[in-house]
């Protein structure tokens, strides 16, 4: 008896928190007077795939889809490279000064970014990242390439790794370089991975600063081509739930991806 | 393994260059730009034009009531949002900390709303939160005439506006502090729990004794993010009720966005962001104060 209502206050809590997300992919196909008429929805009809059409036209979804896409895996790529070698260096090589310079990185990981949105709008324009198509793409992505949170995170990684790692390599006559490429990183790729997949959360949600710095149309992200069906007459329900649903797809994809990948390398290291 | 030294002193000035110079342009250098521009009367068509008036921008931001209400909401907001969201994090890591694999799909339940990007979830959450109008209403209120309650006006509803989005920011927020108590959970030595059963202790005794103690350092992270991050407040009230009704729902980012754009006065965004940073900073040095003590 305490079992079964354990099971079924879990499945309670359950779907109490997918609700919301069901009900956003079953909108998006009901018909669009049909949408908040709870009354009918048990009832047979009233259910089209027009709003998916209709969205993906509107909101221009694929050109936004594209944009969205390249600019988490500009950050992420380039950052996972940029903030993977800062972070070696802090762990692994020696050099003066190196307590002082990684302490002022730490300082910088609680900074609010959202907060330094407009002066870093300014940099970005003195810099020439904002005016055409090309550089206001890379204004989506440059500024968070390097990230003061990540640099922390992978240098407790390298820091993790075992001496003889790099003793071995050292007798083998291997330079700093090729000590970080060919034994560390790959020695770190959960972490790696981990990096990735916050990066990927963190950005695809983006909207104060593509608000801000991709005023163009053909430069909008997925998140302001939603917020434009959104907030811009007439205002077409199904419409913006097949456009929400769109711009969910992809982020869930690529988070399945990337957990399996971690889950898969930590599997991998257990054998070894 | 003197020449290896010696190289590696050498290697690390380019190892650091590409991090430390991007964190330089786009992090330090604006932080410092926006320093320069709050004691002045910067324009934001002219930045550079501006006239140096001390400490005038931060003493109006003070007396502004626009920004006072600002500030209050968003610490309204932080206040509902971090006990409640910490305890709930905490009871759904316990709850969910079995080793059977079907508790995995009870764990992925709670943490789809993270994975889900925030300005599709404030659209979607605008929709549920749809008043009646006749036959047609938002999920919630359906669910609440469900159980014969009568119907709310929430986003509309100058007094239930900010906790309606603070209700919708917890359930997409609690699945990812929860993993980080999972995460902690996992590292509270089993013997020590079984210890405390042998020796008499129930489940409550256990829990105030034995595993809030081992997970004080995840409890303080826990809260100071949860507190930085209530305090990022912007994209939910932004979309789903542009900061009203009236003021009841403006966040400190979007007033300051506001003063930037609306206003134009840079000078006094600018200052606004510096309060905020002064915020931010005395919160970390508060977390760090806390996390120390548990080490001595």
């Amino acid at each position: 008896m305490k079992r079964l209502l354990s099971w079924a206050a879990s499945l309670a809590a359950g779907l109490l928190f997918l609700a919301p997300l069901l009900w956003m992919l079953l909108a998006s196909l009901r018909e669009e007077s049909r949408i908040f008429q709870f009354g009918d929805w048990l009832g047979s009809g009233g259910w089209t795939a027009t709003h998916y059409a209709d969205a993906w036209r509107r909101a221009e979804l694929g050109r936004a889809l594209v944009n969205s896409l390249a600019q988490v895996a500009a950050i992420a790529g380039a950052g996972l490279f940029v903030n993977a070698l800062a972070a070696y260096a802090f762990a692994r090589l020696e050099f003066r000064g190196r307590e002082v310079l990684f302490g002022a990185v730490v300082i910088l990981i609680v900074l609010p970014v959202e907060v330094l949105a407009v002066p870093m709008l300014f940099t970005a324009r003195d810099l020439g990242l904002t005016g055409g198509h090309g550089a206001a793409m890379a204004g989506l992505a440059v500024p968070f390439v390097a990230k003061a949170f990540n640099i922390y995170f992978l240098r407790q990684h390298f820091m993790a790794l075992p001496a003889e790692l790099e003793e071995a390599a050292v007798l083998d006559g291997a330079g700093a370089w090729r000590q970080f490429w060919s034994v560390a990183l790959p020695a770190v790729r959960p972490a790696l991975a981990t990096v990735v997949l916050l990066d990927l959360l963190a950005h695809w949600g983006d909207f104060l600063w593509p608000l801000m710095i991709a005023t163009r149309e053909e430069t909008r992200t997925v998140q302001l081509s939603l917020a434009a069906l959104f907030t811009q007459p007439p205002v077409q329900w199904g419409d913006i739930l097949a456009c929400a649903v769109l711009a969910t797809l992809p982020v869930l994809v690529l988070f399945r991806w990337l957990q399996r990948h971690l889950v898969a390398t930590e599997a991998r290291a257990g054998i070894k | 393994m003197i020449a290896w030294r010696k190289s590696q002193a050498r290697a690390a000035p380019w190892f650091l260059l590409p991090a430390l110079a991007l964190l330089a342009v786009f992090v330090v250098w604006p932080m410092l730009r926006a320093l320069a521009w709050s004691f002045t009367n910067a324009d934001l068509l002219a930045p550079g034009q501006g006239r140096g008036i001390g400490l005038a921008n931060y003493s109006d931001l003070l007396a502004d009531p626009r920004f006072r209400r600002a500030f209050a909401n968003t610490a309204l907001f932080a206040l509902l949002v971090v006990p409640v969201q910490t305890a709930a994090a905490f009871l759904l890591a316990l709850w969910v900390n079995r080793p059977e694999p079907a508790w995995r799909w009870l764990r992925t339940a709670f943490f789809a709303p993270v994975v889900v990007s925030m300005p599709v979830l404030a659209v979607l959450w605008t929709m549920l939160y749809q008043p009646a109008q006749g036959r047609e209403m938002g999920l919630v209120n359906a669910l609440l005439g469900l159980v014969g309650a009568p119907p709310q006006a929430w986003l509309r509803d100058p007094s239930l506006a900010l906790p309606a989005i603070a209700a919708m920011s917890l359930w997409q927020g609690v699945g990812l502090q929860m993993m980080v108590f999972l995460a902690g959970l996992q590292g509270v030595p089993r013997e020590l729990v079984e210890a405390a059963r042998i020796d008499g202790a129930g489940a409550w005794a256990r829990l105030r004794h034995v595993i809030l103690p081992a997970l004080r350092n995840t409890l303080v992270f826990v809260v100071t993010v949860t507190t930085l991050l209530a305090f990022r407040l912007f994209v939910q009230p932004y979309l789903m009720t542009r900061g009203g009704p009236g003021t009841s729902t403006l966040s400190l980012i979007q007033s300051i966005y506001e003063t930037t754009f609306v206003a134009q006065d840079l000078g006094r965004a600018c200052a606004a962001a510096f309060l905020f940073l002064l915020l931010v900073g005395a919160l970390a040095l508060v977390q760090r104060r806390a996390a120390r003590e548990e080490r001595a």
